[in-house]
């Protein structure tokens, strides 16, 4: 016996001396790894310096010539750049009730009149946070020596959110004119004086769009080797194509798509994304299914000085495809109602009411939705959109009260069922959380209800995934892995059980 | 008994009046506004006054060209007035009002004027100077602007005051787009152009402009020499005629001039002067060999004059060469002028070695005191037969078979 204990306790003793051995060499190793690491060499030299794009409102200069000096395009350029700038600066102080910036962007005497209101501001608690959307620019006037511009600014779009003790008390959205002018002073246009000429409330003047057609069966889709990745590296029309084929031969009509907003380059669109986002379409088109894009994918600052940023990002795309045949509809954001805790529900809606009318703006032919995650927010904004879509994870039992009772909410626009499914993650250690079986038994007895009252649906989703990325859900196993088996063909390319109720 | 019937009654009067003020808040978030002026002056007081009941919680939001603010109330009975601070009050423009109570109630635009008098004037004037003609102008900015700089009202009248010479000149402009300007054309003459404005009772400072002379036009050249021999040491002046623009106004000094001389061979000389007064003074160093030279002065780009030509004469005839020392030193001389005075130290003198036609060597010399002597080291020409050939002053000396030893 004491033998045996003596055993233990020596082999216990050798493996530990093993374990801090090991762990000492590694730590050794690999501070040594480090030290033997040299400086990267490609940041040696400050060989770019790249302009960061903080505010780009949208522009549009009348060119119909000035009194006094010809201006040149370059002239014209410094201008806008240096006119931006004074609206970007001015925010950020009205924002923080801080000057900096101010005095680069105003001479002398005009930035005092700015002085005098953040002062009161800050004395008072009251802050601003402020953008442009739009700006129609007009040069009126040039002097002959190069020197001193008026500038016109007619209906220049500027919201506004006001904070008295950190409190919102108010959202203001007004359309002015202003009239300015400018001189040019170190190298700067300077403010010189600013007159507000008129000011009127913004009046959304946006039709409505219907859809062009209703009888939507559909399903949300990601290729299966690469969701929420679609257009990366590894992105495969044939693929897609393929997979297109199975959803027409399906017996569905449409599908729904998700632009990525920082892999898509953000407020400057990369055309190689276009291009591939271009090739899917054309497939679509060519396989006969409709598509519904949503926009802003992986987006969630919605700060009111990112949002000209956006403006432009949406504004791209949309301009880009606003004639294609494939496309059904643009859904501005992906279940933005899960923002409102973290981001505020005030900043998400007025978000996407203003993305909403830019994009109508834009393209007048394809309706717009918002693709709610449930059916009590579904009708936010129900005015301003064109076609009302919710998801529903919820329990199958309630869906058709649900659905019922949100129809009597809405009574003049379609109703689109965008997201639905379940999950056939399960197995012997989670002997009641579900199983194939489960998920085709869902699906059919959805199918039914969906038949029944005529409801247009897209499900999720085709594939069962092998990798869900971490920014969907998060890292825990608990919560990915039932993500990866929402779909209706399994990982190896087998069909479901469920894939018989895929549609109707 | 009596007691419970007491707090019975006082709690039913309670519950009574608890409703009725509940009432009176459902009536009262009628709002109105009892203001009814929406001009007003810059430097006005302005107070906006709501009829309101109750009185908690109101504020109100005012933007005016430059910013925005928040700005709480005076709250008196039935009333609640907002008095818009001056430094939202003295900005011209529009002055847009929300009255706030958690959500917006009523709102309003307020105009704000500016003064109609000025107090200052800003003034642009520019380019600062101009050319003479009438063509070319300089253009004279104005905002005038009140004692809380606000641009004036649009179409106020401004008087451009100029003086030049003796004319002196006044005419009205109407301010427009915050500024008003002036285009003020250059007269024929040049000199300096006073101008100034003046916008009720109140005058600018003073801006001169200078009105410098347009361009040259085409002018003649002139020569000067002390004698017409090519001595290699007299200078030459070249000058110019009084260059002046088309309206007569001499050219500003210190326009460069070059001159051009083409000599026999068609080589080119060149020389150049900047103008005083109009006259460019080049000068150039005699040659020192007969030449007739062709001169031509440019104002480059801008105006030219006519083609001079001019002779340089021979100034020595014929010198003599001799040989001393086995033919190693070779004197040349005397060298004399053309009244036969030793001419001046330094007319350069060639001389230049063959052997059997080709080149060797050519050796330079300058003249002093009327000679130049060269030496043929025995260490670099090796005894034997040479072709030795000397030049100086244009004249040139052969001696073939030139034995060296």
């Amino acid at each position: 016996m004491v033998k045996t204990n003596k055993r233990i306790l020596r082999a216990v003793l050798m493996l530990t001396y093993l374990m801090i051995t090991g762990v000492l060499l590694f730590l050794i190793s690999s501070i040594f790894s480090f030290l033997n690491t040299g400086a990267d060499r490609s940041k040696m030299l400050h060989t770019e310096v790249k302009k960061v794009d903080q505010y780009l409102p949208k522009i549009s200069w009348k060119l119909d010539g000035n009194e006094g000096r010809e201006i040149s395009k370059q002239k014209l350029n410094a201008v806008q750049n240096d006119y931006i700038d004074s609206w970007y600066v001015k925010h950020i102080a009205y924002k923080t009730n801080t000057r900096v910036g101010i005095k680069d962007y105003f001479t002398e005497s005009a930035r005092n009149n700015i002085y005098d209101i953040l002062d009161y501001n800050k004395l008072n608690n009251t802050s601003i946070q402020s953008t442009t959307l739009q700006h129609n620019l007009d040069i009126e006037f040039f002097s002959e020596d190069g020197q001193l511009i008026v500038l016109k600014d007619t209906n220049a779009i500027e919201y506004k959110k006001v904070f008295k003790d950190d409190k919102l008390v108010l959202e203001s959205t007004e359309v002015s004119d202003y009239k300015y002018v400018l001189l040019l002073e170190d190298g700067f246009w300077r403010v010189r004086h600013m007159v507000k000429e008129s000011s009127e409330k913004f009046k959304d003047i946006s039709q409505k769009t219907p859809i062009s057609y209703t009888n939507i069966k559909g399903i949300n889709y990601y290729p299966q080797a690469t969701p929420w990745d679609m257009y990366g590296d590894k992105f495969d029309i044939n693929i897609i194509e393929k997979d297109f084929n199975i959803i027409k031969k399906a017996n569905l009509n449409s599908i729904r798509i998700f632009v990525p907003y920082e892999d898509f380059g953000k407020a400057n669109v990369k055309w190689e994304k276009l291009e591939k986002l271009k090739q899917v379409l054309d497939i679509a088109l060519k396989v006969d299914l409709k598509v519904v894009v949503t926009l802003f994918d992986f987006y969630g600052n919605y700060d009111v000085l990112d949002w000209t940023l956006n403006q432009r990002h949406a504004e791209t795309i949309v301009e880009t495809f606003k004639d294609h045949n494939a496309i059904l509809a643009w859904d501005v954001k992906n279940e933005p109602n899960l923002d409102f805790d973290s981001r505020g529900k005030e900043n998400v809606t007025a978000w996407l009411d203003f993305m909403i009318i830019l994009i109508k703006d834009i393209d007048k032919n394809h309706p717009v939705t918002i693709g709610w995650s449930n059916t009590e927010s579904a009708t936010i904004l129900k005015e301003k959109v064109d076609v009302v879509s919710f998801h529903y994870y919820e329990d199958i039992a309630n869906f058709e009260k649900e659905y019922l009772d949100l129809k009597t909410k809405i009574t003049d626009k379609p109703i689109i069922l965008q997201e639905f499914g379940l999950s056939s993650y399960g197995g012997f250690w989670r002997p009641f959380a579900s199983s194939e079986e489960d998920q085709a038994l869902y699906h059919k007895e959805i199918q039914n209800i969906l038949t029944k009252n005529n409801v247009p649906f897209m499900s999720w989703t085709l594939y069962d995934f092998d990798i869900v990325p971490k920014e969907v859900l998060g890292k825990l196993p608990w919560r990915t892995n039932p993500q990866k088996k929402f779909g209706f063909i399994n990982n190896k390319g087998e069909k479901k059980l469920s894939y018989k109720y895929i549609s109707n | 008994m009596k007691l419970k019937q007491i707090y019975f009654l006082l709690f039913f009067q309670l519950v009574i009046i608890s409703s009725f003020s509940q009432e009176i808040i459902t009536k009262n978030t009628l709002v109105s506004l009892l203001s009814t002026q929406t001009e007003y002056t810059v430097s006005d007081k302005i107070i906006l006054d709501f009829k309101t009941k109750d009185n908690n919680n109101y504020t109100l939001y005012c933007s005016n060209s430059y910013g925005s603010s928040v700005i709480k109330p005076i709250i008196s009975e039935e009333k609640i007035s907002f008095e818009i601070p001056f430094f939202l009050s003295k900005k011209r423009g529009i002055l847009s009002w929300k009255l706030i109570n958690n959500k917006e109630i009523l709102s309003g635009n307020i105009t704000l004027k500016p003064k109609q008098q000025p107090t200052s004037i800003e003034t642009y004037l520019g380019p600062p100077s101009i050319d003479a003609g009438g063509l070319d102008y300089t253009m004279l900015v104005v905002i005038p602007t009140d004692s809380l700089d606000n641009p004036i009202i649009d179409n106020s009248k401004v008087t451009v005051k100029h003086q030049f010479l003796q004319s002196e000149k006044k005419e009205a402009i109407l301010t427009d787009k915050l500024i008003g300007y002036k285009n003020i054309y250059s007269p024929t003459k040049s000199g300096r152009m006073i101008i100034s404005s003046e916008s009720y009772g109140l005058n600018s400072k003073e801006f001169d402009v200078n009105i410098m002379p347009a361009i040259a036009t085409d002018f003649k050249i002139f020569v000067d020499r002390n004698h017409e021999y090519a001595d290699g040491n007299q200078i030459t002046t070249f000058y110019t005629s009084i260059i002046r623009d088309k309206n007569k106004n001499i050219i500003s000094d210190g326009s460069y001039i070059e001159f051009y001389i083409t000599n026999k061979e068609g080589g080119i000389l060149k020389t150049a002067a900047t103008t005083i007064n109009g006259v460019a003074h080049a000068k150039i160093i005699h040659p020192d060999f007969e030449d007739i030279w062709k001169i031509k002065a440019y104002f480059i780009g801008i105006a030219e004059s006519n083609t001079l030509t001019i002779k340089y004469k021979k100034v020595i005839d014929d010198y003599i060469v001799s040989f001393k020392e086995n033919n190693r030193v070779v004197n040349v001389g005397p060298l004399e002028s053309f009244m036969g005075q030793i001419i001046p130290d330094g007319l350069s003198v060639k001389l230049s070695i063959y052997k059997k036609d080709i080149l060797i060597n050519a050796l330079y010399k300058e003249s002093n005191n009327g000679f130049a002597s060269f030496f043929l080291d025995p260490n670099i020409y090796e005894k034997g037969q040479y072709q030795i050939i000397i030049e100086t002053a244009g004249i040139k000396k052969e001696f073939k078979s030139f034995k060296i030893w």
